[in-house]
């Protein structure tokens, strides 16, 4: 699932856990599905690697450095 | 003699023949400007010229203030005026009263040509326009390798959003070529898996921005299956590019900032996820908690004999109904039965009894003459009682 699917999901489950409408076992269904879903998120924006800009040449791809 | 006449009538008529022809009232002249003065009056006197000739022009400074350039020598212009004789010379000259830069103005023209017919085609709809991703994981850019436009996207989605990958197509961006490297990369670009493609340069002259004005290069954004950003020139120039592209930023730094969130604000969304449904999740348990004891209070968990009660008088009621029926059926049968008891008295041998004949008894069972032999013991049954006897003698009849 991508990213953004992740959040719409995640806002969808909010919005049905507030709303107060959902039976026990349902929620805390609901709630562990979403809670995966918190994590999942947390751990991909928490990725410390920082990305290097890559140029695309015919020959393939390398590091791109901006020239100072 | 009379033939002869003098400069002055000569030139005058001349003049007349410019100043009423339709043809020199309006003219249109391409040219360079050469031996440019400007008066203190504000009136500009020039020469436009090409490789063959020259023509002497004037702008009076009612029509020269309204220029939006400095005209300089050597520019190339787009003039026009009416064409008349200056009496005192006899110099055929123009007298200029609207002028633009040659090139540009062409340039303009082209322009919204080209705006009108992408319009009509289509190319500028919004129904086609897609949205950018809001979270992307890889980010296109198709600019040059040098210059400030990548360093400001790139150091921009750096400060931002740093888990994005950026990939550049490196591209001219100016001059011969640039039209066809753009398209060129942005094809390119749509081989890779990216979510979103940022296509611009920094800011420039009209001429510079021109490959973003092109045609082809229009061609290739609305064709890009990856979203397009355009990012080309600063805030003022729209180029055909920007009302192609899917979302039109007004500086390639201002395109990095559209094409990723900011990362703590992303991380912060996600704590209040976090929050919002620990909380929705404990009220609702809560909730559910007080219906639980709601039902623990009810009168009928409380009072579960209740429940049975009812019912026991349910059966109670059954039960007595039974009863009468039980009771009715036996007491129908009953009279049944003492009919029935009626008629098998009056067919009883018992009854032959009473009109005075008697039943002869051996050990209990009713017995014929030929059962009875002498010395027997014998039980003669009369209506009124029984004899006991023994058989002192036995005679046939």
């Amino acid at each position: 699932m991508k990213f953004e699917e992740k959040v719409t999901k995640l806002e969808e489950i909010i919005a049905d856990l507030e709303s107060g409408n959902t039976s026990l076992e349902d929620s805390i269904d609901k709630y562990t599905t979403a809670m995966k879903l918190v994590k999942e998120c947390d751990d991909e924006l928490k990725k410390v690697e920082e990305k290097i800009a890559k140029l695309v040449t015919e020959e393939g791809i390398k590091d791109f450095e901006v020239e100072e | 003699m009379d033939n002869y006449q003098t400069i002055g009538e000569f030139t005058r008529y001349l003049k007349l023949m410019f100043d009423t022809s339709t043809k020199m009232r309006s003219v249109y002249l391409k040219g360079e400007i050469s031996n440019l003065k400007i008066h203190t009056t504000g009136h500009m006197y020039f020469s436009l010229k090409d490789e063959t000739s020259k023509i002497g022009a004037i702008m009076f400074s009612t029509s020269a203030k309204k220029l939006g350039f400095t005209p300089e020598e050597g520019m190339k212009v787009l003039v026009h005026g009416r064409v008349s004789i200056y009496e005192a010379t006899g110099n055929y000259q123009i007298y200029v009263d609207e002028m633009q830069e040659d090139g540009v103005g062409n340039l303009y023209l082209e322009f919204e040509k080209l705006k009108k017919k992408l319009k009509e085609l289509g190319l500028f709809d919004e129904s086609h326009k897609r949205p950018i991703p809001k979270y992307p994981k890889k980010i296109g850019v198709v600019t040059a390798s040098t210059g400030a436009a990548i360093k400001d996207i790139i150091s921009t989605i750096k400060r931002r959003y740093p888990i994005v990958e950026v990939y550049l197509f490196s591209s001219l961006v100016q001059g011969d070529g640039a039209k066809e490297d753009i398209v060129r990369n942005i094809k390119r670009a749509n081989e890779m898996d990216l979510d979103v493609l940022i296509v611009g340069r920094g800011g420039g002259s009209i001429e510079d921005l021109w490959p973003f004005n092109e045609e082809v290069v229009a061609h290739a954004i609305y064709e890009s299956k990856i979203p397009v950003i355009s990012a080309v020139g600063h805030e003022v120039d729209f180029t055909i590019a920007d009302f192609v592209a899917d979302l039109r930023a007004p500086t390639p730094t201002g395109a990095a900032e559209m094409a990723v969130p900011n990362l703590s604000d992303v991380i912060d969304m996600i704590s209040s996820y976090k929050i919002r449904l620990n909380e929705a999740i404990t009220k609702s348990y809560k909730l559910k908690e007080l219906y639980l004891d709601k039902i623990k209070n009810s009168y009928i968990i409380k009072n579960p004999l209740q429940l049975t009660l009812t019912k026991k008088q349910n059966i109670m009621i059954l039960e007595d109904k039974l009863n009468t029926l039980i009771k009715q059926i036996y007491k129908l049968n009953e009279i049944k039965l003492s009919h029935i008891i009626e008629k098998l008295e009056l067919i009883s041998p018992l009854n032959v009894l009473k009109r005075g004949y008697s039943l002869t008894y051996k050990d209990d069972a009713i017995v014929k003459f030929k059962d009875i032999s002498k010395d027997d013991n014998i039980k003669i049954k009369f209506d009124e009682g029984i004899i006991n006897t023994k058989v002192v003698s036995k005679e046939k009849l």
